[in-house]
This record gives structure tokens, C-alpha cells and sequence, in this order.
């Protein structure tokens, strides 16, 4: 890794002291104690793993206390991991648009479980969340339309699931109608070129047919 | 009597406004917008799937059809990304270059905008204008990677090879003449008295809602927020040069267009600094020939010409990654389309959907 420390806020920069992540850090472990999970504050954006109850509490006091002011919600994103024994973990981007840090939230989620809606802390989370729903099957508890976003509405299964293949279920490919073996092709063409039965080949094999 | 009600109306996904295939679900009271719903992911091609069956250096290409009107800041941002994973700096005149071709996008991708948006407002000639210069920047692109679109430009590290022979006196020339071009767009809009009335006071978004919903790039600094990543959170280059973030006051159409004018200023005055002090030596660092960076996750983001463009990267140690997630700046300004458009008219949609300069590759992914 990157030994990445927060770039110093550039001259144009507001006159507000600039606080280190781990003050954000600090600030949850504080109000949230042990659910808390777990701290990375030396990696890219530092990485803050709350319980999934805490979160929507976490976030909004990252939003709103004013020595931190987490404003901007950058993404909501998740990652499957199949082999663990709680699979999901949800990962929120927060950046402060007046402190100038990035920091990045996670929860993790066992099978089926819900976790809970963000778009009352930020409308932003509206797409974000409905695309992982779309895409990895996580419910959001309390999502005003979780409806698909990228897929079709229609779609089966999702797809950023390391389970999914990465060329889709058969079931969703064109459908190409079976013309049968090499020799049944070869008798086909027999046929046309005799000029009988070509209608009747046709309706038995498919054949020339969409 | 005569009988009201809401009317319900599809704008696309074929509509010539909407710059690709985004529908529009619009409810109209008459004229005006009472509510819309879009409808996103006709161009979805699964790449973040894709990315996690790629290595590293083959996920480049992928990142040239996102936002396939400025993929020298998508290339920008993966590379960066991976470097930044690995621990790897490129030697300086390599981010010079990067920054050289990443600002010579923004103009690029902004002439793009400029003219189809005025086209969309029924200002023809400007669209030929503006082509005119983009075309000179895609020449520059072709002379230095064969490419003019999907330049795939940079390689991980740096770049395969230096910038061909007078190619940096070619994009001093450009910076010569297009002082005096960008008048000529100016001379057509900015006080044109249509376009201004088709613009001023029209989409208008107060900065704690853009902040809110997600917006970044020039929707937000024209509502007067002044977050632009090149100074927030610098890569490559950038903190070595001097320029100004613009920003506008009321956050309509016409200060959306007043601020990436500006910005095509402050794009000229980097590539001049760049060019003044272009330092020499490698444009490659030294990187392993399979690019395998240590497990570990990283989200790095770049300003692109439509706003904060992130690469979520997790790398479990393996040639390829474990999963990426692209934050489109595109996806996020869109959500804010229906906050903008309420109780204007349906003209205006268009006018609006024009200055949030959408690219639906990069919104879809």
C-alpha cells in the first residue's frame, strides 16, 4: 500500500482547521463504543467497519457533527465475498466537501439479511442503493422505490454475485433454435437441393426459420 | 367542463436531446414538469463484472468506453488507482504528460458539450465551431497514441512511450490559437439574448441540494459548492500547478455554462504551465511485467470533465482484481435531474439535460 496520508488542504482551502480521519474515527468509537467493529486508518480512504445496526446512527454523525462534516456521499457499493461466513459487506464513500477528507464506511450482511436505508441521511443514496439491489440481491430496509436500475426489470438472478457467471445464464441467452447434427445438415441440404420437402423440412427441423 | 388530469409522456430512450439512451417517464400539468422519473441502464454492459474476469492492464481499455468522451481521464483514473494500490510513483514527466492529455480532454470533452447543448437550444453555427478545435485536440491524441477516441493512452506506471517528436510544440500552437476561438463561442452565446433566455433561471439547484444528491463537477461548482478532486484530494501532477476553481452563483443552466467556459481557461493556463517547466528523463516507472499489487483496497478518484470519478479497487494479490466499482459522475448528476426540472417547462428539460453534460456509457457502466 500507498503509504497515504490526507493531502494538506491547498492554500485556497477554507479557513477551518483541517481534522485527520482518525478524528472521525475517534468521534464514532466514541458515541458508537463496541459496535464499532473495526479500523483501518492507514489505508485509502481510511475504513471504519460498524455493525450493521449502527450505521444509519454512525452516518448521520459523521454528517452532521460539525467538526467532521462527512457531507457528500461519493457511492454506495458492496462486495461478495462467498467463502466468509456473513457474505456482503456494503461499503459507503463519504468526502467532506469543507474538510476535504475521504472516509470509507462498511457494514457486513449475512445472506438475505436487510440492511438499512441511508437515503434519509443522503437522497444520493436513492440510486446507489436500488444499484446494489439490482446487482448483488441486497435488500434496503426502508428504500422508498427499490426497484432494479441497470438490468432490466424483468432479469433473474444478479450479477456481480461471484456465484453468476460472467456470461450470464444460459436461460438468458439468444435463443438459437438446435438445427441438429452435421449429418442431419448434410441430409437438409439434400433435400433443398432436390426441391422436394422444403416446407416440410423446414416445419420439422426449424430450420430457416428466425 | 373540461376534464384535467396529469399527463403522462416518455421522452426517449431515441430522442435526440437526451445525448444517448436515457428515458424520460415526464408528468406533465399542462406544460410543466409536476414530476419525472428517468430510466437508466440501456447501455449497461456489465464492466465491473468484466473487470473482475481482466487483469489490471487489460481493464484500461474497458475504463476508454465509459465515458467514451473523455477516456483520457478515465485512463487517468485507473491508472492511478492501481498505482496508488501498488505503491508505485510514475516519474514526473510522465504526470506531466498525463496532465497535459487529461486537460487537453477537458477541452475536448467540454467543446463536445458546447456544442451539442447549443444545438439542443437551436444555436447551430456554435456545434460547427466547436468541432472545429475539438477536432485539432483529437489530431493531438493521434499523433500520440494512434488513437483519437478510445485512446487507451497510458499503461500502468506511466506511459509506453514518450510523446512523439514536436508533439508538445503541436499543443503549444493549439494553446496559441484557442484564446482567440473560445472568443468566438463566447461572442455567440454569452450575451446572445435566446440563449440566455433559454438558460438563466432555468434547472435551478441550491448548493445543499446539489451537495445532497450526489451532484459533482460543474453542476455543483455552478451552485456555488467548490469541490473539484484536482484540488481536494490531489493526484498525478496537479498540486504543482496553479488554477482556479470557478463558481457560480445561482446554479442555473446559464452558470453551468459560465463555469465550464472558465474552465476551459483554467485548462489552458495548466497545459501552459505544464509545457513551461516539462521535465525530462523516463516516462515509465519500473513495473513488474504481471501486475500483481498486494491485497489490500483503495478509492481513488479524479476530476473528469463531468465530476468526481472514483475507482474502487480491491485487489486480494492475484493479476486480476477482486472487484472494482466505478463511481460514474454521470449516475450521480443524474439523480438530481427531477430536483432540477420540477415546474419548469418541457422545453427547458432539454436545456437541462444539456448542461448536466450526461454520457449514458458512463452512467450505465
Amino acid at each position: 500500500m500507498a503509504e497515504e496520508t490526507a493531502p494538506p488542504p491547498p492554500a485556497a482551502a477554507p479557513p477551518a482547521p483541517a481534522i485527520a480521519p482518525p478524528a472521525a474515527i475517534a468521534a464514532l468509537e466514541a458515541a458508537l463504543g463496541d459496535r464499532v467493529l473495526e479500523t483501518k486508518p492507514q489505508a485509502f480512504p481510511p475504513i471504519v467497519r460498524l455493525a450493521p445496526g449502527a450505521v444509519i446512527e454512525g452516518l448521520t454523525l459523521l454528517r452532521d457533527r460539525p467538526e467532521l462534516r462527512f457531507d457528500f456521499l461519493s457511492s454506495v457499493t458492496a462486495v461478495h465475498w462467498p467463502k466468509r461466513e456473513r457474505p456482503f459487506d456494503v461499503v459507503y464513500h463519504l468526502y467532506s466537501t469543507t474538510r476535504r477528507q475521504r472516509l470509507a464506511v462498511k457494514i457486513d450482511l449475512a445472506e438475505g439479511e436487510e440492511a438499512p436505508t441511508a437515503t434519509g441521511v443522503w437522497p444520493a443514496a436513492n440510486w446507489h442503493e436500488r444499484e446494489v439491489f439490482d446487482l448483488f440481491g441486497i435488500r434496503f430496509a426502508g428504500h422508498p422505490d427499490l426497484t432494479r436500475i441497470l438490468m432490466p426489470d424483468d432479469w433473474e438472478g444478479h450479477p456481480l454475485r461471484k456465484e453468476y457467471p460472467l456470461e450470464g445464464h444460459p436461460r438468458d441467452h439468444l435463443q438459437y433454435r438446435e438445427v441438429g447434427t452435421a449429418e442431419h445438415v448434410y441430409n437438409y441440404d439434400k433435400a433443398t437441393i432436390r426441391g422436394f420437402g422444403w416446407k416440410k423440412e423446414v416445419e420439422k427441423t426449424g430450420v430457416g426459420r428466425g | 367542463m373540461l376534464r384535467t388530469e396529469e399527463m403522462e409522456i416518455n421522452m426517449g430512450p431515441q430522442h435526440p436531446s437526451t445525448h444517448g439512451v436515457l428515458r424520460l417517464i415526464l408528468h406533465l400539468d399542462g406544460e410543466t414538469i409536476a414530476g419525472m422519473r428517468p430510466v437508466i441502464g440501456y447501455l449497461h454492459r456489465g464492466v465491473e463484472k468484466l473487470a473482475e474476469h481482466r487483469t489490471y492492464a487489460m481493464i484500461e481499455p474497458l475504463t476508454d468506453r465509459l465515458d467514451y468522451v473523455a477516456a483520457v481521464s478515465e485512463n487517468l483514473g485507473w491508472c492511478g488507482a492501481v498505482e496508488r494500490l501498488m505503491g508505485v510513483t510514475p516519474p514526473p514527466r510522465a504526470e506531466y504528460l498525463r496532465v497535459v492529455l487529461a486537460e487537453l480532454q477537458r477541452i475536448a470533452s467540454h467543446l463536445l458539450w458546447l456544442g451539442t447543448h447549443a444545438l439542443d437550444l437551436g444555436a447551430m453555427s456554435v456545434f460547427f465551431y466547436t468541432f472545429r478545435e475539438r477536432e485539432m485536440i483529437l489530431d493531438l491524441f493521434e499523433a500520440f497514441c494512434g488513437a483519437r477516441l478510445t485512446t487507451n493512452s497510458m499503461r500502468i506506471g506511466g506511459f509506453l512511450e514518450d510523446a512523439p517528436r514536436d508533439w508538445l510544440e503541436r499543443v503549444r500552437h493549439f494553446l496559441k490559437i484557442f484564446p482567440g476561438r473560445m472568443k468566438e463561442y463566447e461572442d455567440l452565446l454569452t450575451k446572445n439574448r435566446i440563449f440566455v433566455g433559454r438558460t438563466k433561471d432555468v434547472g435551478l439547484l441550491s448548493a445543499a441540494d446539489a451537495i445532497a444528491l450526489g451532484v459533482s463537477g460543474p453542476p455543483l461548482r455552478a451552485s456555488g459548492v467548490s469541490y473539484d478532486v484536482r484540488k481536494a484530494t490531489p493526484y498525478s501532477a496537479y498540486p504543482e500547478f496553479e488554477f482556479d476553481i470557478p463558481v457560480g452563483k445561482n446554479g442555473d443552466t446559464y452558470d453551468r455554462y459560465l463555469v465550464r467556459m472558465e474552465e476551459l481557461r483554467q485548462s489552458c493556463r495548466i497545459i501552459g504551465q505544464a509545457l513551461d517547466r516539462m521535465p525530462d528523463g523516463e516516462v515509465k516507472a519500473k513495473v513488474p511485467k504481471y501486475i500483481k499489487p498486494p491485497p489490500g483496497e483503495v478509492y481513488h478518484a479524479v476530476e473528469s470533465p463531468r465530476g468526481e470519478q472514483g475507482f474502487y479497487v480491491i485487489s486480494e494479490g492475484g493479476e486480476m482484481p477482486y472487484r472494482v466499482r466505478f463511481r460514474a459522475p454521470s449516475f450521480g448528476n443524474l439523480q438530481a435531474l427531477e430536483t432540477m426540472c420540477r415546474g419548469q417547462l418541457v422545453a427547458d428539460v432539454v436545456a437541462v439535460i444539456g448542461s448536466i453534460d450526461i454520457v449514458l456509457g458512463d452512467c450505465d457502466r
